[in-house]
């Protein structure tokens, strides 16, 4: 019934195995989406990338042109690696937030009900909404904002400072606010695998609290630091709210470089190059990331 | 244990982080209710005005609707492929499962302008105009993996051993599915539904680049933000929170004891 | 010279108005290996975790060597423990586990690298794992993994070394191996050693002193011989060995000699002070101490019935017999022994015979 609805060779199919079969069933249908929604797009990009535009039209090319744009003239060049700085910052800077929130959660709290509820405080801001997340920052740090309202009436200062907004700082600071969640979750699952025996047995042996985290908890907890601060790292970089509402002149990221080239300057073939670059990055940093989790986690 | 667990500069140190993580809201939520025009201080009264605007806004009302038709379509195509997918990887050995793996990965990964770029050359070049279909489409491809991280995390929880003894009794494959294995990771496949249908709600990179006439909630919040501050924002936030809130808790209820029950 | 260990009036109550361990007092002398025994549940790891310092007591107090440790966090006690499940650290080599204890502390109170170094050679020499002194703990066998943990807990040379269950995880024969090292290990070190078990041949065999336990309470310590030979109660008497308890009625009772009445005999037992005419108490005899009827000393007392079941177990053959009384007793005979009838006819000399008043 399967096979006839998604219009499949039905030779084929009865001459396959019931095992094969079987198979096909499952894995058919997302893999054939993916080749349709996923890679065929790609594909059509890349051919899109080879293009360029001529007054206000799409003419097909077969010239790397739009690559070598990238890669020398500004601000293309400079935006990947002011991405991936950022990404990198917003990735340390929640890790080491996180580690605190993730410790107190796996090692102090006992019961399940008050563990339960510390996860939901935790989650909870991950889930309300990413835009207002980003303005409420806008609203704290901004020349009226709260944080300025407070230091001029404690007269800590004479006029708003103005060093907090529109710069690649605030950026971060929005980013890191809103990632933290994610790594307290990664590195969370992490510790909750250690055995509690462990712990015990350093303290047994004469270590002390600090000594415990840098030989035994923090080794074991790399791989969750480490999946955590992968996607953290490509969330961030890939980011244009945040820079939209409270970067500045000095803070360009490419997403919003994207959107520019698919607005007002129209120039899809060049954003479909930097699109094509980025799958790629991102395909090595998947590589790279089932590398590192080999080498680095330990069988518990 | 004792020293890890009882210090107590780690416990200031977690109380000041949450703190932080909920300074925002905080502010969020109460300057919904200022009487006053400023989204920030001073704070003039407290008033539900905004509120009351906001549900005459009726842009904002039919983006609402738009979202949730659109996170509903999303759920329903991601869901299945991701389960489906999640089956085929825990259960069988395939020629590129390894690529197929890391395609699947992808969409989380890149930024999601980049899948919402591919996405509309793909639409151009076969003629179709931007809808809410089209964003459908596009979340519903991005989002898989979130399904399949799920389903597979459980799947590979719960073993072999229930779907072999079915089998063995003379189960049939979907019988398999639906009395035994559907069941044990139902925990899983509620949260996983959940999950994507608040990052659909929420979603604005996709979207933007594959919106049609209709809008959904968060690009009218994003066209409000560009333009101008305005309170409205706030009192959008507020209740966007509230309804995250309260889908997470059910979702975390549901698969929790799902979990449990399983067990 | 002090007690290596004195526990004093110790007790332990977990939330929800469990005590695990229930005024608990013992002194356990230096240099001694001493067994905790119980089935599970009955306190004995509780116990062992408030003398390491893993747990805290609800009261009492806890000396070592003569110094009041009570509220002395673990890591400040110098004790080592042996976890059950090794509790091996999984990203560090064997040896960097065994030198862990050594190589922590502030730099000028540890020992220079040469002698810590040295140590570590030492004691993997000991427990003879030499080779594998570069392997990741997940590369090792269950035994190997356990000497380890025994290194690891001896590097740092305590005077007391605690274990908890280390060999329940082994095989019959692993066990036997494990047990006669250990035994070595001790008498080469000297040190003292506490084990908590439930597995009553391993403390009959290896230990100076056995503390038998149940429901949080210490019933007896003292030497194997006296646990075994001489229990005070009807637990511990069960808990060793194969018992049977038989129910009896004092007749007469004089200060060196008492009289009993059971199974329809009588029977001369040694006096005891507590024993009054009329008094119903339990006479209770191990199964292996019974004899051939035909060989029975004199004022031995004849234990004979219906052999119900027998199980066959190598050096010997235990019958399971019915008493004209109702009452049914487990008897250890030579494997091949025979019945006449379905019926066995045995003695019990009267010197193995054990007067329980509960």
């Amino acid at each position: 019934m399967l096979a006839s609805s998604r219009g499949f060779p039905r030779a084929t199919f009865a001459r396959m195995s019931p095992q094969m079969r079987l198979k096909a069933i499952w894995l058919l249908p997302p893999a054939a989406w993916f080749v349709v929604f996923l890679l065929v797009p790609y594909l059509i990009t890349a051919t899109y990338s080879f293009g360029h535009m001529q007054s206000y039209r799409y003419v097909p090319g077969f010239s790397l042109a739009n690559y070598a744009r990238i890669f020398t003239t500004a601000p293309y060049s400079g935006a990947i690696a002011q991405s991936a700085e950022i990404g990198l910052l917003t990735a340390v800077f929640s890790s080491i937030l996180a580690y605190p929130v993730a410790m107190v959660m796996a090692f102090r709290v006992t019961r399940a009900a008050a563990r339960s509820a510390l996860y939901l405080l935790v989650i909870l801001p991950w889930w309300a909404s990413y835009l207002v997340k980003a303005y409420a920052w806008k609203t704290i740090l901004g020349p009226h904002g709260i944080l300025n309202s407070l230091l001029l009436s404690l007269h800590v200062v004479e006029s708003p400072i103005t060093i907090l907004l529109y710069n690649t700082a605030s950026v971060v600071l929005t980013l890191t606010y809103i990632f933290t969640p994610f790594a307290v979750l990664s590195i969370y699952a992490s510790l909750e695998r250690i055995p509690a025996s462990l712990l015990e047995a350093a303290e047994d042996l004469g270590a002390g609290g600090m000594e415990i985290f840098w030989r035994i908890i923090l080794p074991l907890s790399v791989p969750g630091l480490l999946a955590g601060g992968v996607i953290t790292f490509a969330l961030g970089f890939g980011d244009f709210v945040a820079p939209a509402l409270l970067g500045g002149a000095d803070t360009l990221m490419i997403s919003t470089i994207m959107i520019n080239l698919l607005g007002v300057a129209n120039d899809r073939p060049l954003a479909s190059a930097i699109g094509i670059i980025i799958v790629i990055l991102a395909f090595l940093l998947i590589g790279v990331m089932g590398w590192a989790e080999r080498r680095v986690t330990v069988r518990i | 244990m004792r020293a890890i667990g009882s210090s107590r500069a780690l416990l200031a140190a977690c109380v000041l982080v949450m703190l932080f993580l909920y300074l925002p809201l905080f502010v969020m939520v109460v300057m919904s209710f200022n009487a006053g025009d400023s989204v920030g201080l001073p704070f003039t009264g407290f008033s539900l005005a905004w509120y009351a605007r906001l549900f005459g806004n009726a842009q904002i009302m039919h983006a609402i609707i738009n979202s949730l038709i659109v996170a509903v379509g999303t759920v329903a195509i991601s869901l299945p492929l991701g389960v489906m997918a999640a089956v085929g990887l825990d259960r069988y050995e395939f020629p590129g499962k390894a690529v197929f793996r890391r395609i699947v990965l992808l969409p989380l990964i890149l930024p999601g302008v980049i899948t919402g770029v591919s996405l509309l050359n793909f639409y151009i070049i076969n003629g179709v105009r931007l809808s809410l279909a089209t964003i459908i489409f596009g979340q519903g491809t991005a989002l898989v993996c979130v399904s399949l991280t799920e389903v597979f995390a459980r799947l590979q929880q719960l073993g072999r051993s229930q779907y072999e003894a079915a089998q063995d009794l003379g189960a049939g494959e979907s019988e398999c599915f639906f009395r035994v294995i559907l069941p044990n990771i139902s925990g899983a496949v509620v949260g996983a539904a959940l999950i994507s249908a608040s990052i659909s709600l929420d979603e604005i990179a996709v979207t933007y680049l594959l919106t049609g006439r209709q809008n959904t909630l968060p690009m009218v919040i994003w066209s409000l933000l560009r333009r101008e501050a305005t309170p409205l924002v706030n009192a959008a936030g507020t209740l966007m929170v509230v309804a995250t809130a309260i889908l997470v808790t059910l979702g975390l209820r549901l698969s929790r004891s799902g979990a449990e029950a399983a067990e | 010279m002090p007690p290596a260990i004195e526990l004093v009036g110790i007790s332990k109550d977990f939330t929800g108005h469990v005590r695990a361990v229930d005024d608990v007092s013992l002194a356990i002398e230096a240099g001694h290996l001493v067994c905790l025994l119980g089935s599970s549940g009955c306190g004995k790891t509780t116990l062992l975790r408030i003398i390491a310092g893993l747990e805290s007591p609800s009261s009492g107090r806890i000396m070592l060597e003569g110094r009041d440790i009570t509220d002395l966090p673990a890591r400040e006690r110098n004790m080592r423990m042996m976890f059950q499940d090794y509790a091996l650290f999984p990203h560090m080599s064997v040896a960097e586990n065994i030198a862990f204890g050594l190589t922590i502390g502030p730099a000028r109170r540890r020992l220079p690298k040469a002698d810590i170094q040295a140590r570590v050679e030492r004691y993997l020499d000991m427990v003879q794992l030499g080779p594998q002194r570069d392997r990741k703990p997940h590369a090792l066998s269950g035994g190997q993994r356990q000497r380890v943990a025994l290194a690891r807990a001896l590097a740092t040379e305590p005077p007391v070394v605690l274990f908890d269950e280390p060999l329940g995880s082994l095989d019959a024969g692993m066990r036997r191996s494990m047990q006669g090292e250990l035994r070595q290990i001790h008498a080469e070190l000297g040190k003292t050693f506490v084990f908590v078990t439930h597995d009553q041949e391993e403390a009959l065999s290896m230990s100076d002193r056995i503390g038998v336990m149940s429901g949080g309470r210490l019933l007896q310590y003292g030497s194997p011989e006296d646990v075994y030979k001489r229990p005070e109660s009807r637990f511990v008497a069960q808990f060793l060995g194969r018992s049977n308890f038989l129910a009896a009625t004092v007749q007469t009772a004089e200060p060196g000699v008492a009289r009993l009445a059971l199974l329809n005999a009588s029977c001369i037992v040694a006096g005891r002070a507590d024993l009054h005419p009329g008094q119903r108490v339990t006479v209770m005899f191990r199964a292996n101490h019974a004899v051939p009827a035909g060989s029975a000393p004199p004022g031995a007392l004849h234990v004979e019935g219906l052999a119900t079941q027998r199980r066959y177990f190598g050096d010997y053959a235990e019958h399971t017999l019915r008493l004209a009384s109702g009452e049914q007793v487990f008897l250890q005979t030579p494997p091949d022994a025979a019945i006449v009838d379905g019926m066995l006819r045995m003695a019990v000399p009267a010197a193995r015979l054990n007067v329980l008043v509960d």
